[in-house]
């Protein structure tokens, strides 16, 4: 079983040459290869949840196009686009064999896209509170129709950790930086917040999939969890007490723990 | 004094809801259930008897404009309320201050709308083009990251459709239309006179200033249109030519009564309700991502921070004198207010001349009219005080139309 250490030193990112378009990486970590997609935010730094899985992975964690040190792009306009970066990605990265695939929230819907037209370049598929599934009579809360202190209320059920994510509120730089990535995150989601392709195109993917959700999450509906499970071929779920939308910085030794442990069972 | 011209502008409140301190919004959110259509009646019926008033007064212009979902400004569709002035009127022009373009999924309806517009009132009409408020992303889901490109190919494929004879296509980012060939053309040649009302992003003034349209300042205080009219200035020189005063405009709502002392317990309280109620606007909604850049969003918080730059809504009534958001006074008073306009930032065009604000009742309003067409308008007029439309003076921003518009500087 991976040992799960939460305290989490600095690492640097490096910048890979995509295809010609530059992307800020880091990496850390040794074992089977896990490529790890953010949300629509916590950009910038080695979370503690990267620490924790680098515990028992090879833990490679880009920034996608417009976030973090990777400049936005004016080809970016949608999801297909971004699934055939992060296939220039794998292959700008040498993974040639199949990989475990991680994403989380916003970068969990690019997984399940990702997972959907490439399903045989991967060894396992896991998402965490995944956004991007439609799911009847309910909507994800809309993240853009609120200021940052009812979204981190939003996201976090337990703000003990928070303090590794919100940025200081007379932070000018942090505020404009926030504000780009939340105008990337428009350009992707702005005026469709799910993909109604999806719950069919999920039949597709045949590797063992985990979906990770919160105890309690009031960004997505936790009904997204069980329902991305029962579409995915070989779904199960996992469910981390005590937790909301942030589950990562919430508990990250154990979002980790789950998600090694299912990768570890995977043959 | 130097000469002005000055058009009546209202903005067609729906002033009865509940406070801005009880609400978060009056935008997006705020429920339409305290809207009743017969109230809105009798509005509608003010509002557009006080457009025709400004033509028997002598206004050089009226205006509407566009905004969505809301109880600020009840007027969707600019164009509905300008075919109605149109027809109530004769001579007076009207301005549609104005589309907002990137809301429209196929431009061509606005070239068609303003072009019947300027055919219906033989050559009245002027045509603003704005992106809408960041509230209006919210309210009709229009992508807020594309709204500037969207404006801009919008307002590239409407000129194209004015001057150019049909059927062309349209290949575009944003639009691909195989037969743009609109019937009507424009009954002014090349086209209507185009403004850019605005509030102040960079982007937006140096473009202005290169196509040599008039720009217009919206709600802002004397001090932050003196910095634009200077980026405009600026802009204009490096295209090569002097901006002229017709060229930049503020809307500024003033009111002017018998003394200083009647016009402020007149005033007070309608402003409060267009500053306090009509923009209680969170910046979430005002500034949904995308809709402003990064270097302008950088400025707007360092200048927050420096200069202690206030909301609408958290401004102080004595703090909107002052800082001359609103003019109230005599018409003595208001005259000076208005000449530090002309004489120190070189601008031409005030609109918003004693508009209906908030909850001001008709007679305010006619009163507030009548006083400053007789009062203070002479002061920036040849004797007479007749307006502009008497005086055979062109729109401004018609006879600029014909000059090339010469290539961006690059940045």
């Amino acid at each position: 079983m991976a040992v799960v250490d939460l305290k989490a030193p600095a690492v640097e990112p490096v910048v890979l040459d995509v295809a010609g378009t530059p992307v800020a990486m880091r990496r850390k970590g040794s074992g089977r290869p896990l490529l790890f997609l953010h949300g629509a935010g916590f950009t910038g730094r080695w979370l503690r949840f990267h620490e924790a899985l680098a515990q028992g992975a090879d833990v490679i964690a880009p920034e996608h196009i417009g976030f973090g040190g990777t400049p936005l792009q004016d080809w970016l306009d949608g999801f297909d686009d971004l699934v055939l970066h992060y296939d220039d990605v794998r292959a700008a990265l040498g993974l040639d064999e199949p990989f475990d695939l991680v994403g989380y929230s916003l970068g969990g819907w690019i997984a399940a896209a990702y997972a959907i037209f490439y399903p045989e370049r991967l060894r396992s598929l896991t998402l965490i509170t995944p956004a991007g599934l439609p799911l009847e009579g309910q909507s994800v809360v809309d993240l853009f129709h609120m200021g940052p202190e009812e979204l981190f209320g939003t996201l976090f059920n337990d703000p003990a950790n928070i303090g590794e994510v919100a940025p200081d509120p007379e932070d000018i730089d942090a505020a404009v930086k926030g504000y780009e990535e939340a105008s990337t995150t428009a350009r992707l989601v702005w005026e469709r917040r799910d993909d109604p392709k999806m719950p069919r195109r999920l039949r597709r993917v045949t590797c063992p999939a985990l979906v990770v959700g919160a105890e309690h999450d009031r960004l997505v509906p936790d009904e997204a969890v069980d329902r991305y499970a029962q579409a995915l071929p070989d779904g199960r779920t996992v469910r981390i007490p005590g937790t909301g939308h942030a589950l990562i910085i919430e508990q990250p030794g154990a979002v980790a723990k789950a998600i090694l442990d299912f990768q570890e069972g995977v043959r | 004094m130097n000469e002005m011209q000055f058009f009546h502008f209202g903005l067609m409140p729906y002033p009865f809801i509940p406070p801005g301190e009880e609400i978060q919004s009056t935008w997006v959110t705020l429920s339409n259930r305290h809207y009743d259509p017969k109230v809105g009646a009798r509005l509608y019926r003010e509002y557009l008897d006080q457009a025709v008033l400004a033509e028997k007064l002598g206004y050089d212009g009226t205006c509407v404009n566009e905004h969505h979902q809301n109880a600020y400004g009840t007027m969707p569709d600019p164009n509905v309320m300008g075919s109605q002035i149109v027809a109530r009127t004769s001579r007076i022009p009207v301005g549609i201050i104005g589309n907002a373009l990137p809301l429209h999924s196929n431009p061509v309806r606005v070239a068609e709308a303003v072009a019947m517009l300027d055919v219906l009132s033989e050559g009245r009409i002027i045509s603003g083009f704005v992106r809408g408020t960041g509230m209006e992303y919210h309210s009709m889901r229009a992508n807020p990251a594309y709204s500037r490109e969207r404006f801009w190919e919008a307002h590239d494929l409407i000129i194209k459709a004015w001057t150019d004879d049909g059927p062309f296509a349209w290949k575009g980012k944003h639009f691909d239309i195989p037969y743009v060939n609109p019937w009507p053309k424009p009954y002014q040649q090349p086209h209507p006179p185009i403004w850019l009302p605005g509030t102040g992003s960079v982007e937006t003034i140096q473009e202005a200033a290169r196509r040599r349209y008039p720009f217009m300042m919206v709600f802002a205080p004397l001090s932050f249109t003196k910095i634009n009219y200077e980026l405009y200035h600026r802009a204009a020189e490096e295209a090569g030519y002097e901006a002229s005063p017709e060229q930049l405009a503020f809307c500024v709502p003033t009111y002017v009564a018998e003394t200083d002392e009647i016009a402020h317990a007149e005033a007070r309280e309608h402003y409060l309700w267009l500053f306090h109620t009509g923009l209680k606007v969170p910046a979430f909604q005002h500034f949904p991502p995308g809709y402003t850049s990064g270097r302008s969003l950088r400025g707007m918080l360092e200048g927050r921070a420096r200069f202690g730059m206030k909301d609408h809504w958290e401004l102080t009534y004595e703090e909107l004198i002052e800082e001359q958001y609103i003019i109230v006074g005599s018409p003595q008073t208001v005259a000076e207010k208005l000449n530090v306009y002309a004489e120190e930032c070189g601008a031409g065009i005030h609109v918003g001349s004693s508009m209906q604000v908030g909850n001001m009742p008709h007679w305010k309003v006619v009163k507030n009219m009548t006083l400053f067409a007789e009062e203070v308008m002479p002061h920036f007029r040849p004797p007479g005080n007749k307006p502009a439309w008497e005086r055979g003076v062109p729109l401004p921003g018609a006879a600029d139309l014909v000059r090339p518009v010469p290539d961006p500087v690059p940045a």
